[in-house]
């Protein structure tokens, strides 16, 4: 069992998390081909003569970033989820151990923060998702649009930091718990492209293609 | 309760009508994170108390989430208690805002549709203080 789980199962999770992407990303744009002209007054204004400099545009975006989003109402929830959702990323790309793996497999690797540092980073899933649930369950207007399986992806989410960190410390046996961290990783991108984790890309989709007033880019597609 | 005379709710209309949108109202229904960061963006969940059924995502889910989930097999009693979240609980002003993206309005306008195909809208000789929800 542990030798599928560490062999043929992540073949399988890789495929089908970039076959479920691509799916996903097909279905996205045979939706929304109709494209329309769309004039919104925003600092990306497609038909406005391009005279601003590249900096000053930036400068804009974020002004209207910080009056015209949730960061005006919700600054702290946004630097929550903006730290949680680049800590998922980075973490595991520049872990040591995920790396000797790589350099191992395919005699590639990416750069590695020290393991001290890792461990360190690896509390921000923690403390952010902590926060997550703390909310789900405390705060009415959350619970009042929660269900299991808003918990149950918060979970998968947080699975395989919880299993990892486990491991690397080695609380308890080492075998089992690297054997939970793996499933966990497989779980997560098996489900990625099919709940609503899916938004790690359709939100790109939607901000950026989609032309609507809160749109980030000069998006034109609609559905 | 609503004083609109009933009439047979039409389940393969209901059926086919979500069959249509379904690719672009799943996907939207599925990508809801359940944050509530769109509550402040309604003014009337600001001017009611922040009552969480006035949150954007609270009148999706349970209007057309709910529909979804029935896969159009509802009976009148049901689209009478969506009239009240889609016409009372929305003005459809458009001015919620989804950190995600998502486009809940169109949600609610399609919510709409479906209940007016049944004949299941407010009327204007309705009583101001019927409540319904």
């Amino acid at each position: 069992m542990f030798e599928f789980v560490r062999g043929p199962l992540i073949w399988i999770s890789f495929l089908i998390f970039i076959a479920g992407l691509l799916y996903q990303t097909f279905k996205f744009f045979n939706l929304s081909r109709k494209k329309e002209l769309i004039f919104i007054d925003l600092p990306f204004n497609p038909e406005k003569p391009k005279s601003k400099g590249f900096f000053q545009r930036v400068g804009d975006w974020l002004v209207y970033l910080k009056k015209e989003t949730v960061w005006r109402t919700h600054p702290l929830m946004m630097v929550l989820t903006w730290v949680f959702h680049i800590s998922l990323f980075i973490i595991p790309i520049f872990l040591l151990g995920h790396n000797i793996l790589l350099n191992e497999a395919w005699g590639i690797s990416f750069y590695s923060f020290p393991e001290f540092i890792s461990d360190l980073l690896t509390w921000i899933p923690f403390i952010c998702g902590g926060i997550f649930l703390f909310r789900r369950i405390f705060l009415r207007r959350v619970r009042a649009i929660t269900t299991g399986y808003d918990y149950l992806t918060l979970m998968i989410t947080l699975a395989p930091f919880i299993t990892g960190y486990l491991a690397y410390h080695q609380m308890a046996d080492y075998q089992t718990l690297i054997f939970l961290h793996i499933l966990a990783g497989e779980v997560m991108f098996i489900t990625i492209p099919f709940t609503k984790l899916g938004h790690m890309l359709f939100f790109f989709f939607y901000r950026f293609f989609i032309g609507s007033e809160y749109s980030f880019g000069r998006g034109r597609r609609t559905w | 309760m609503s004083r609109q005379e009933t009439r047979p709710i039409d389940t393969d209309q209901i059926k086919r009508m979500l069959k249509k949108k379904k690719g672009k109202m799943k996907l939207l229904l599925s990508h809801c994170v359940r944050c509530s960061l769109c509550a402040e963006s309604c003014f009337l969940y600001m001017t009611h108390g922040k009552d969480p059924q006035y949150m954007p995502s609270y009148k999706v889910i349970n209007s057309l989430g709910k529909l979804y989930k029935k896969g159009g097999k509802v009976d009148h009693n049901f689209l009478e208690s969506i009239k009240g979240i889609v016409w009372k609980n929305c003005v459809l002003c458009r001015r919620c805002y989804c950190p995600v993206g998502i486009d809940i309005p169109s949600m609610i306008t399609f919510a709409r549709t479906i209940c007016r195909s049944q004949g299941v809208y407010p009327r204007l000789d309705e009583s101001i203080s019927e409540s319904w929800l």
